[in-house]
């Protein structure tokens, strides 16, 4: 069983599990860790359980996890209380960090404990980290003072973007973009990643990182399963 | 050479080493919070990192820091913001101001206690439960779960049982009591936490880079910090570690990349010897004013004696 933990209001991950046929593959939110069942046995797997579709099974049947939250959010808490959600969100999520490092099935990725979907950096050391790579990146400056108005965030005109899955990588751009890109992610510890440059030409700049796969791309959701059946 | 202070001046802890440094005649620059509308930062990051923090008080080249020593509370939580509301200016100020000193000390190659990406393994306690035990430390038996049932049956096991939070926001620790029957089936609403009681000798150690100082503390209360009464008010007194655990505490912080901690251990009867927690941010000055270990000193110090380390020893941090 892939399970695909995600936030309730994540559209994309629910058109996913909900249209696809060939296997199992389930949505886990927030909301699911509210029901009675789930036991994390420090350090053993063969005694913990988790409710996944309010049934309680052994963590050992789960075959892989694809994580879409980064955090859970109070907003999301409508069956707690008003006053406990902030608790009860830092609480979950302390929780989700501990379980997904328990679990000994393949994950993307896998938590650190500033993020849930693993390292989360500022885009600042995304940029500092592609130079590190090799990437050809623009100097990102700013000048912080409250005697000048922020400068707004320059949205790129054009933009492109490059998969990483494991030891493969999804984009129509130049190789040398793409194995770029699959170097960030071992840079940075992850299997998933998406790699954003300004133009596919492979003198492109770097632009951003992140963790949001197109789920809508069956080239994508493809090569996640084959991630995970490989693994 | 320069160490850069970040925080609150009543900040016990990081003001004390303050006057560490300013003791040594060590060139030191603090920055204040409570300056916040007057703080103004450049920053530029691309293959190079450079950038300047200038206040009324100082300018200083970011790139001549080589220590840092960060207790700062969150920016838009200071008074001033606050009154000032979530669509003010002032508000987006201390929001970037945080950012972008935050990512900063992620990047940078000056020594920092500590960077906040290694502070946050103690976001999640059962998480950096797992990393303790894989530094060799025993850690008391844990279960976080929704399920009474499954309360119940490790309470049985166990015969004595506490309960604490998950996250780092702050609770005492307790031991569950037969007036928790009736409320454990609310731990369906969220998963909670449960330990095995480990009953011993409490040991506060502070790692300090190499430097090790242990504090043991007889406490009749399930939480130390928090007393029942004055019966209850903590005796604590220096103490020396055996070689091994005083080693193994070395290799704890190092492996969480911390290298100033507070590690809560606490020896059995049977001499073996569990670790609780490791806290990233450890309020020291508690422990020194009791001991009288010169905890502040050796911190100073460190930042003081720490050169710039390589690009590569600051890709393994950063990543």
């Amino acid at each position: 069983m892939l399970i695909v933990l995600a936030s309730c209001y994540d559209e994309a991950a629910r058109f996913w599990v909900e249209n696809w046929t060939d296997g199992d593959v389930t949505l886990l939110t927030p909301e699911d860790l509210s029901k009675s069942g789930w036991r994390h046995y420090l350090g053993s797997l063969q005694d913990s359980t988790a409710v996944i579709r309010d049934q309680v099974i052994s963590v050992e049947q789960i075959t892989g996890v694809l994580t879409r939250l980064p955090c859970v959010f109070e907003q999301e808490l409508l069956s707690i209380v008003e006053t406990d959600r902030p608790y009860v969100a830092a609480e979950m999520t302390a929780f989700l960090g501990s379980w997904l490092a328990d679990l000994s099935c393949p994950i993307l990725n896998k938590p650190t404990p500033i993020c849930l979907m693993g390292t989360n950096w500022r885009p600042q050391q995304w940029i500092y980290a592609a130079s590190q790579v090799g990437m050809s990146v623009e100097t990102h400056h700013q000048y912080i003072s409250l005697k000048t108005e922020p400068k707004q965030a320059q949205i790129p005109s054009e933009r492109v973007s490059v998969t990483v899955i494991g030891d493969r990588y999804i984009g129509k751009v130049d190789p040398i973009l793409g194995n770029q890109a699959k170097k960030l992610a071992e840079f940075a510890g992850v299997e998933l990643l998406v790699v954003h440059y300004n133009r596919p030409e492979a003198d492109a700049h770097f632009l951003s990182a992140d963790f949001w796969p197109d789920l809508k791309s069956s080239e994508i959701t493809t090569a996640i399963l084959e991630y995970f059946s490989e693994m | 050479m320069l160490t850069l202070l970040w925080g609150l001046p009543g900040d016990s802890p990081l003001y004390t080493v303050y006057q560490e440094l300013n003791y040594l005649g060590f060139p030191t620059v603090f920055l204040d919070q409570r300056e916040i509308a007057h703080i103004e930062i450049s920053l530029s990051v691309g293959s190079t990192i450079a950038g300047e923090i200038c206040t009324p008080n100082f300018k200083i080249d970011l790139n001549q820091v080589t220590g840092v020593y960060l207790r700062p509370y969150e920016s838009r939580r200071l008074p001033i913001v606050v009154e000032a509301g979530s669509n003010s200016r002032i508000w987006q100020h201390a929001a970037a101001v945080d950012d972008a000193l935050l990512s900063w000390v992620e990047m940078t190659s000056a020594l920092v206690l500590n960077r906040p990406s290694a502070m946050a393994s103690n976001n999640s306690k059962p998480y950096q439960l797992q990393k303790i035990r894989q530094a060799g430390f025993l850690v008391p038996d844990t279960l976080v779960t929704t399920d009474s049932d499954a309360v119940h049956k490790f309470w049985k096991q166990h015969g004595s049982v506490i309960y604490k939070s998950i996250s780092s926001t702050r609770s005492k620790v307790s031991r569950l009591s037969p007036e928790h029957h009736k409320r454990l089936a609310n731990v369906a609403w969220c998963p909670t936490q449960f330990q095995q009681y480990i009953p011993g000798q409490d040991y506060r150690v502070h790692v300090v880079g190499e430097a090790v100082f242990a504090c043991a503390i007889a406490s009749t209360a399930d939480d130390y910090r928090y007393p029942g009464d004055t019966t209850d008010y903590p005796q604590l007194k220096s103490d020396i570690l055996p070689l091994e655990i005083e080693q193994r505490c070395r290799q704890l912080a190092s492996t969480l990349k911390l290298p100033l901690a507070g590690i809560d251990l606490r020896k059995t009867d049977d001499g073996e010897w569990y670790c609780f927690e490791v806290n990233p941010s450890p309020g020291y000055t508690f422990y020194q004013q009791e001991t009288h270990q010169p905890i502040s000193l050796a911190i100073a110090q460190l930042l003081t004696q720490q050169q710039p380390q390589t690009l590569g020893k600051v890709n393994s941090i950063i990543g």
